[in-house]
């Protein structure tokens, strides 16, 4: 689903290279639930971000179902996103002034092949899922940061996108929270065969993921393939 | 950008703007809606003082045409054969003539320099509203020989001691009393006061009325001449249609419309005015250009990172844009409907309490081509400032939005 080739991220500050990425090569298949783990500063976030679209690598090329991402125009990578990404950030970033309700379903709104009705059912379906239909017409300003977070992952999956990315989702959660979010991720998981990439430094997460990618210097030290 | 993009981004623009801060919306539509009334009230008071001007003119002094001696001569000859000539054209309501003296008046001690005019009382009614404005007495008769009616002004009151006047009177004089007008002449001549008239035009109200009898008694001739004409039209017809009637007859008399005789005297400084009006509704638009930049600002700039991963997760640059932009059009649109509201109230109080000067007692004069046209360049400026920082921020790589 995924192949990535001697991928590599180099930052240039000043005289000095940062290689956040250094020869990364891996496959990940549909259906897998990664976790990309290693110390701060290993290049994590960088690889994610490579992979969701939402950088450009130095070098290397992504495919993504047999597309090679690097070809897209800026439009394209847009349509991509909305269409077979999804994404979940450390912190939430719902929209403050939109309910829980219409925060799931703006970037449903946005595609031409759902109708109102598919997305008001989708949007039903997955409040009931994460338990907060009883929270749906609630401001952010009300949640908690467990519920925030888990109104976040609806947000990404309500598109049933083909593969959901999350950087350090439980990062501002504590740990009963943090269980409540990453047992939704593998309920998504196992459920709708749902293939997630997650980056975390919690060493007690490992138990969720299917295949550990641990970073260190840019460099993948293990699990590749 | 699809149908389905707009109204996505219309109702975030709707949602940021009713769940958002409310006092900031309010403050908005305040300021905005206070832009366009300062847009509007001072070309608007202009143009006011500028109609009432025009109004005092036409009324009192030379109505809507004046026809004056050809060049070179000092009076309008064979004035009954060029009254009865432009009487009979159509469109004219009625021409009069004007014949004055300068003199000193002389009442109980004081003395006064001013002007006598004689007027065909009768034929004046159709011309001048003079005779609506009787304060005290009455209003000149044709055959009233000895008998004037004096301005308001020149009357002067008696509880004003001479030496604290702002204006020089006779110091009260009233109905009945006998004034002593000697003209330039040398002639001396005592006149009853008829009547007293108020206008409130500080030129008029300066003046001593007789009749064309009374003063071909001074002149000692019969006055078949006149120093001008003035014109009334009669309603449904335009100045200069009539005056290009009087002109294409063959008159060999100057004949000039009030508006070309405003235009000479008092345009310069109506040219000043709207000078001084063109800068007032600049630095009123960058106010509210700058206001609206730093406000969208704000907001963009905070908005940052939530702006990062709405683009992220598929939320296109436009309508992040878009969703910006409508609350600037909707902002504007509100203080605009506002500014209409508080530019309404303020011509409807100036109605009742007019600014009054001796010289003129002005409404702000606004018409709908100045709301539409002050109305759409205030949005046109708003939305461009609004869509500026919009624009920047959708623009901004993701990278940098959500890093921070
Ligand atoms: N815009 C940038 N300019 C320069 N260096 C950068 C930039 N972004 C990231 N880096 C560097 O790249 C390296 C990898 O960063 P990355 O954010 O991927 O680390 P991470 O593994 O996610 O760390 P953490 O666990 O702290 O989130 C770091 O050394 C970081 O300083
Ligand atoms: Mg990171």
């Amino acid at each position: 689903m995924i192949e990535i080739e001697e991928l590599r991220k180099i930052y240039q500050m000043g005289a000095v290279e940062v290689k956040a990425l250094d020869g990364v090569n891996l496959n990940i298949d549909k259906g897998e639930f990664i976790g990309i783990m290693g110390p701060s500063g290993s290049g994590k976030s960088t690889l994610l971000h490579l992979l969701g679209l939402l950088d450009d690598p130095t070098s290397g090329s992504i495919r993504i179902e047999g597309i090679d991402v690097s070809r897209l125009t800026d439009w394209e990578r847009t349509m991509f996103r909305l269409y077979k990404l999804g994404y979940v950030f450390q912190d939430y970033a719902l929209v403050p002034e939109l309910t829980v309700k219409e925060n799931i379903c703006l970037p449903a709104m946005l595609r031409t092949d759902r109708t109102p009705k598919d997305y008001v059912e989708a949007t039903r379906d997955i409040l009931h899922q994460i338990g907060l239909w009883d929270r749906r017409d609630h401001l952010q300003s009300e949640l908690s940061g467990g519920q925030q977070q888990r109104v976040a992952i609806a947000r990404a999956v309500v598109n049933t996108p083909d593969i959901l990315f999350a950087d350090e989702p439980c990062a501002n959660l504590d740990t009963e929270n943090s269980r409540l979010v990453l047992d939704l991720f593998r309920e998504i998981n196992e459920k709708m065969q749902q293939t997630i990439v997650m980056v975390s430094h919690e060493d007690w997460h490992k138990e969720y993921f299917d295949r550990i990618i641990r970073l260190r210097d840019g460099k993948m030290v293990n699990g590749g393939g | 950008m699809a149908k389905k993009e707009l109204k996505v981004a219309l109702f975030l623009a709707w949602r940021s703007l009713v769940r958002g801060n409310r006092s900031s919306v309010l403050l908005n539509v305040l300021i905005i809606s206070m832009v366009f009334t300062n847009m509007m009230f001072f070309p608007a008071l202009m143009s006011g003082i500028g109609v009432d001007i025009k109004e005092q003119i036409v009324a009192y002094q030379t109505s809507n045409i004046l026809i004056e001696p050809a060049k070179g001569e000092r009076y309008v000859t064979d004035l009954d054969a060029t009254l009865s000539l432009v009487n009979g054209m159509p469109g004219v309501e009625r021409a009069t003539p004007h014949y004055q003296e300068g003199g000193l008046l002389k009442f109980r001690g004081r003395l006064l320099g001013s002007t006598i005019y004689a007027i065909q009382p009768r034929e004046e009614k159709y011309v001048s509203p003079l005779y609506t404005t009787m304060i005290a007495g009455s209003y000149l008769g044709d055959g009233d020989i000895g008998e004037a009616i004096i301005g308001e002004m020149v009357a002067g009151s008696p509880n004003i001691p001479e030496e604290e006047e702002f204006n020089p009177s006779l110091g009260g004089v009233r109905v009945g009393d006998s004034i002593l007008v000697e003209y330039s002449s040398g002639l001396q001549k005592e006149y009853r006061v008829k009547g007293i008239f108020r206008t409130g035009n500080y030129d008029m109200d300066n003046r001593v009325f007789v009749s064309w009898a009374d003063m071909e008694e001074v002149v000692g001739e019969p006055l078949n001449y006149a120093p001008y004409i003035t014109v009334k039209v009669k309603p449904g017809y335009t100045e200069s249609f009539v005056q290009n009637e009087l002109l294409q007859y063959g008159l060999r008399e100057k004949v000039e419309t009030t508006e070309e005789l405003l235009n000479k005297g008092i345009g310069r400084a109506l040219a000043s005015f709207s000078i001084i009006g063109l800068i007032s509704m600049l630095v009123s638009l960058v106010i509210a250009v700058v206001v609206i930049f730093i406000v969208i600002m704000i907001k963009t700039l905070n908005n940052r990172k939530q702006i990062g991963i709405l683009k992220a997760i598929g939320v296109e640059k436009s309508v992040i844009m878009h969703s910006y932009g409508f609350q600037v059009i909707i902002l504007s649109i509100a203080g605009i409907l506002v500014g209409f509201l508080f530019t309404g109230l303020i011509v409807v109080y100036m109605t009742y309490y007019p600014m009054v000067t001796p010289e003129f007692s002005a409404t702000p004069y606004v018409t709908p081509f100045d709301l539409a046209f002050n109305g759409v360049v205030l949005f046109v400026a708003s939305v461009i400032a609004g869509y500026l920082p919009a624009w920047k921020v959708a623009r901004e790589n993701i990278q940098h939005a959500i890093r921070g």
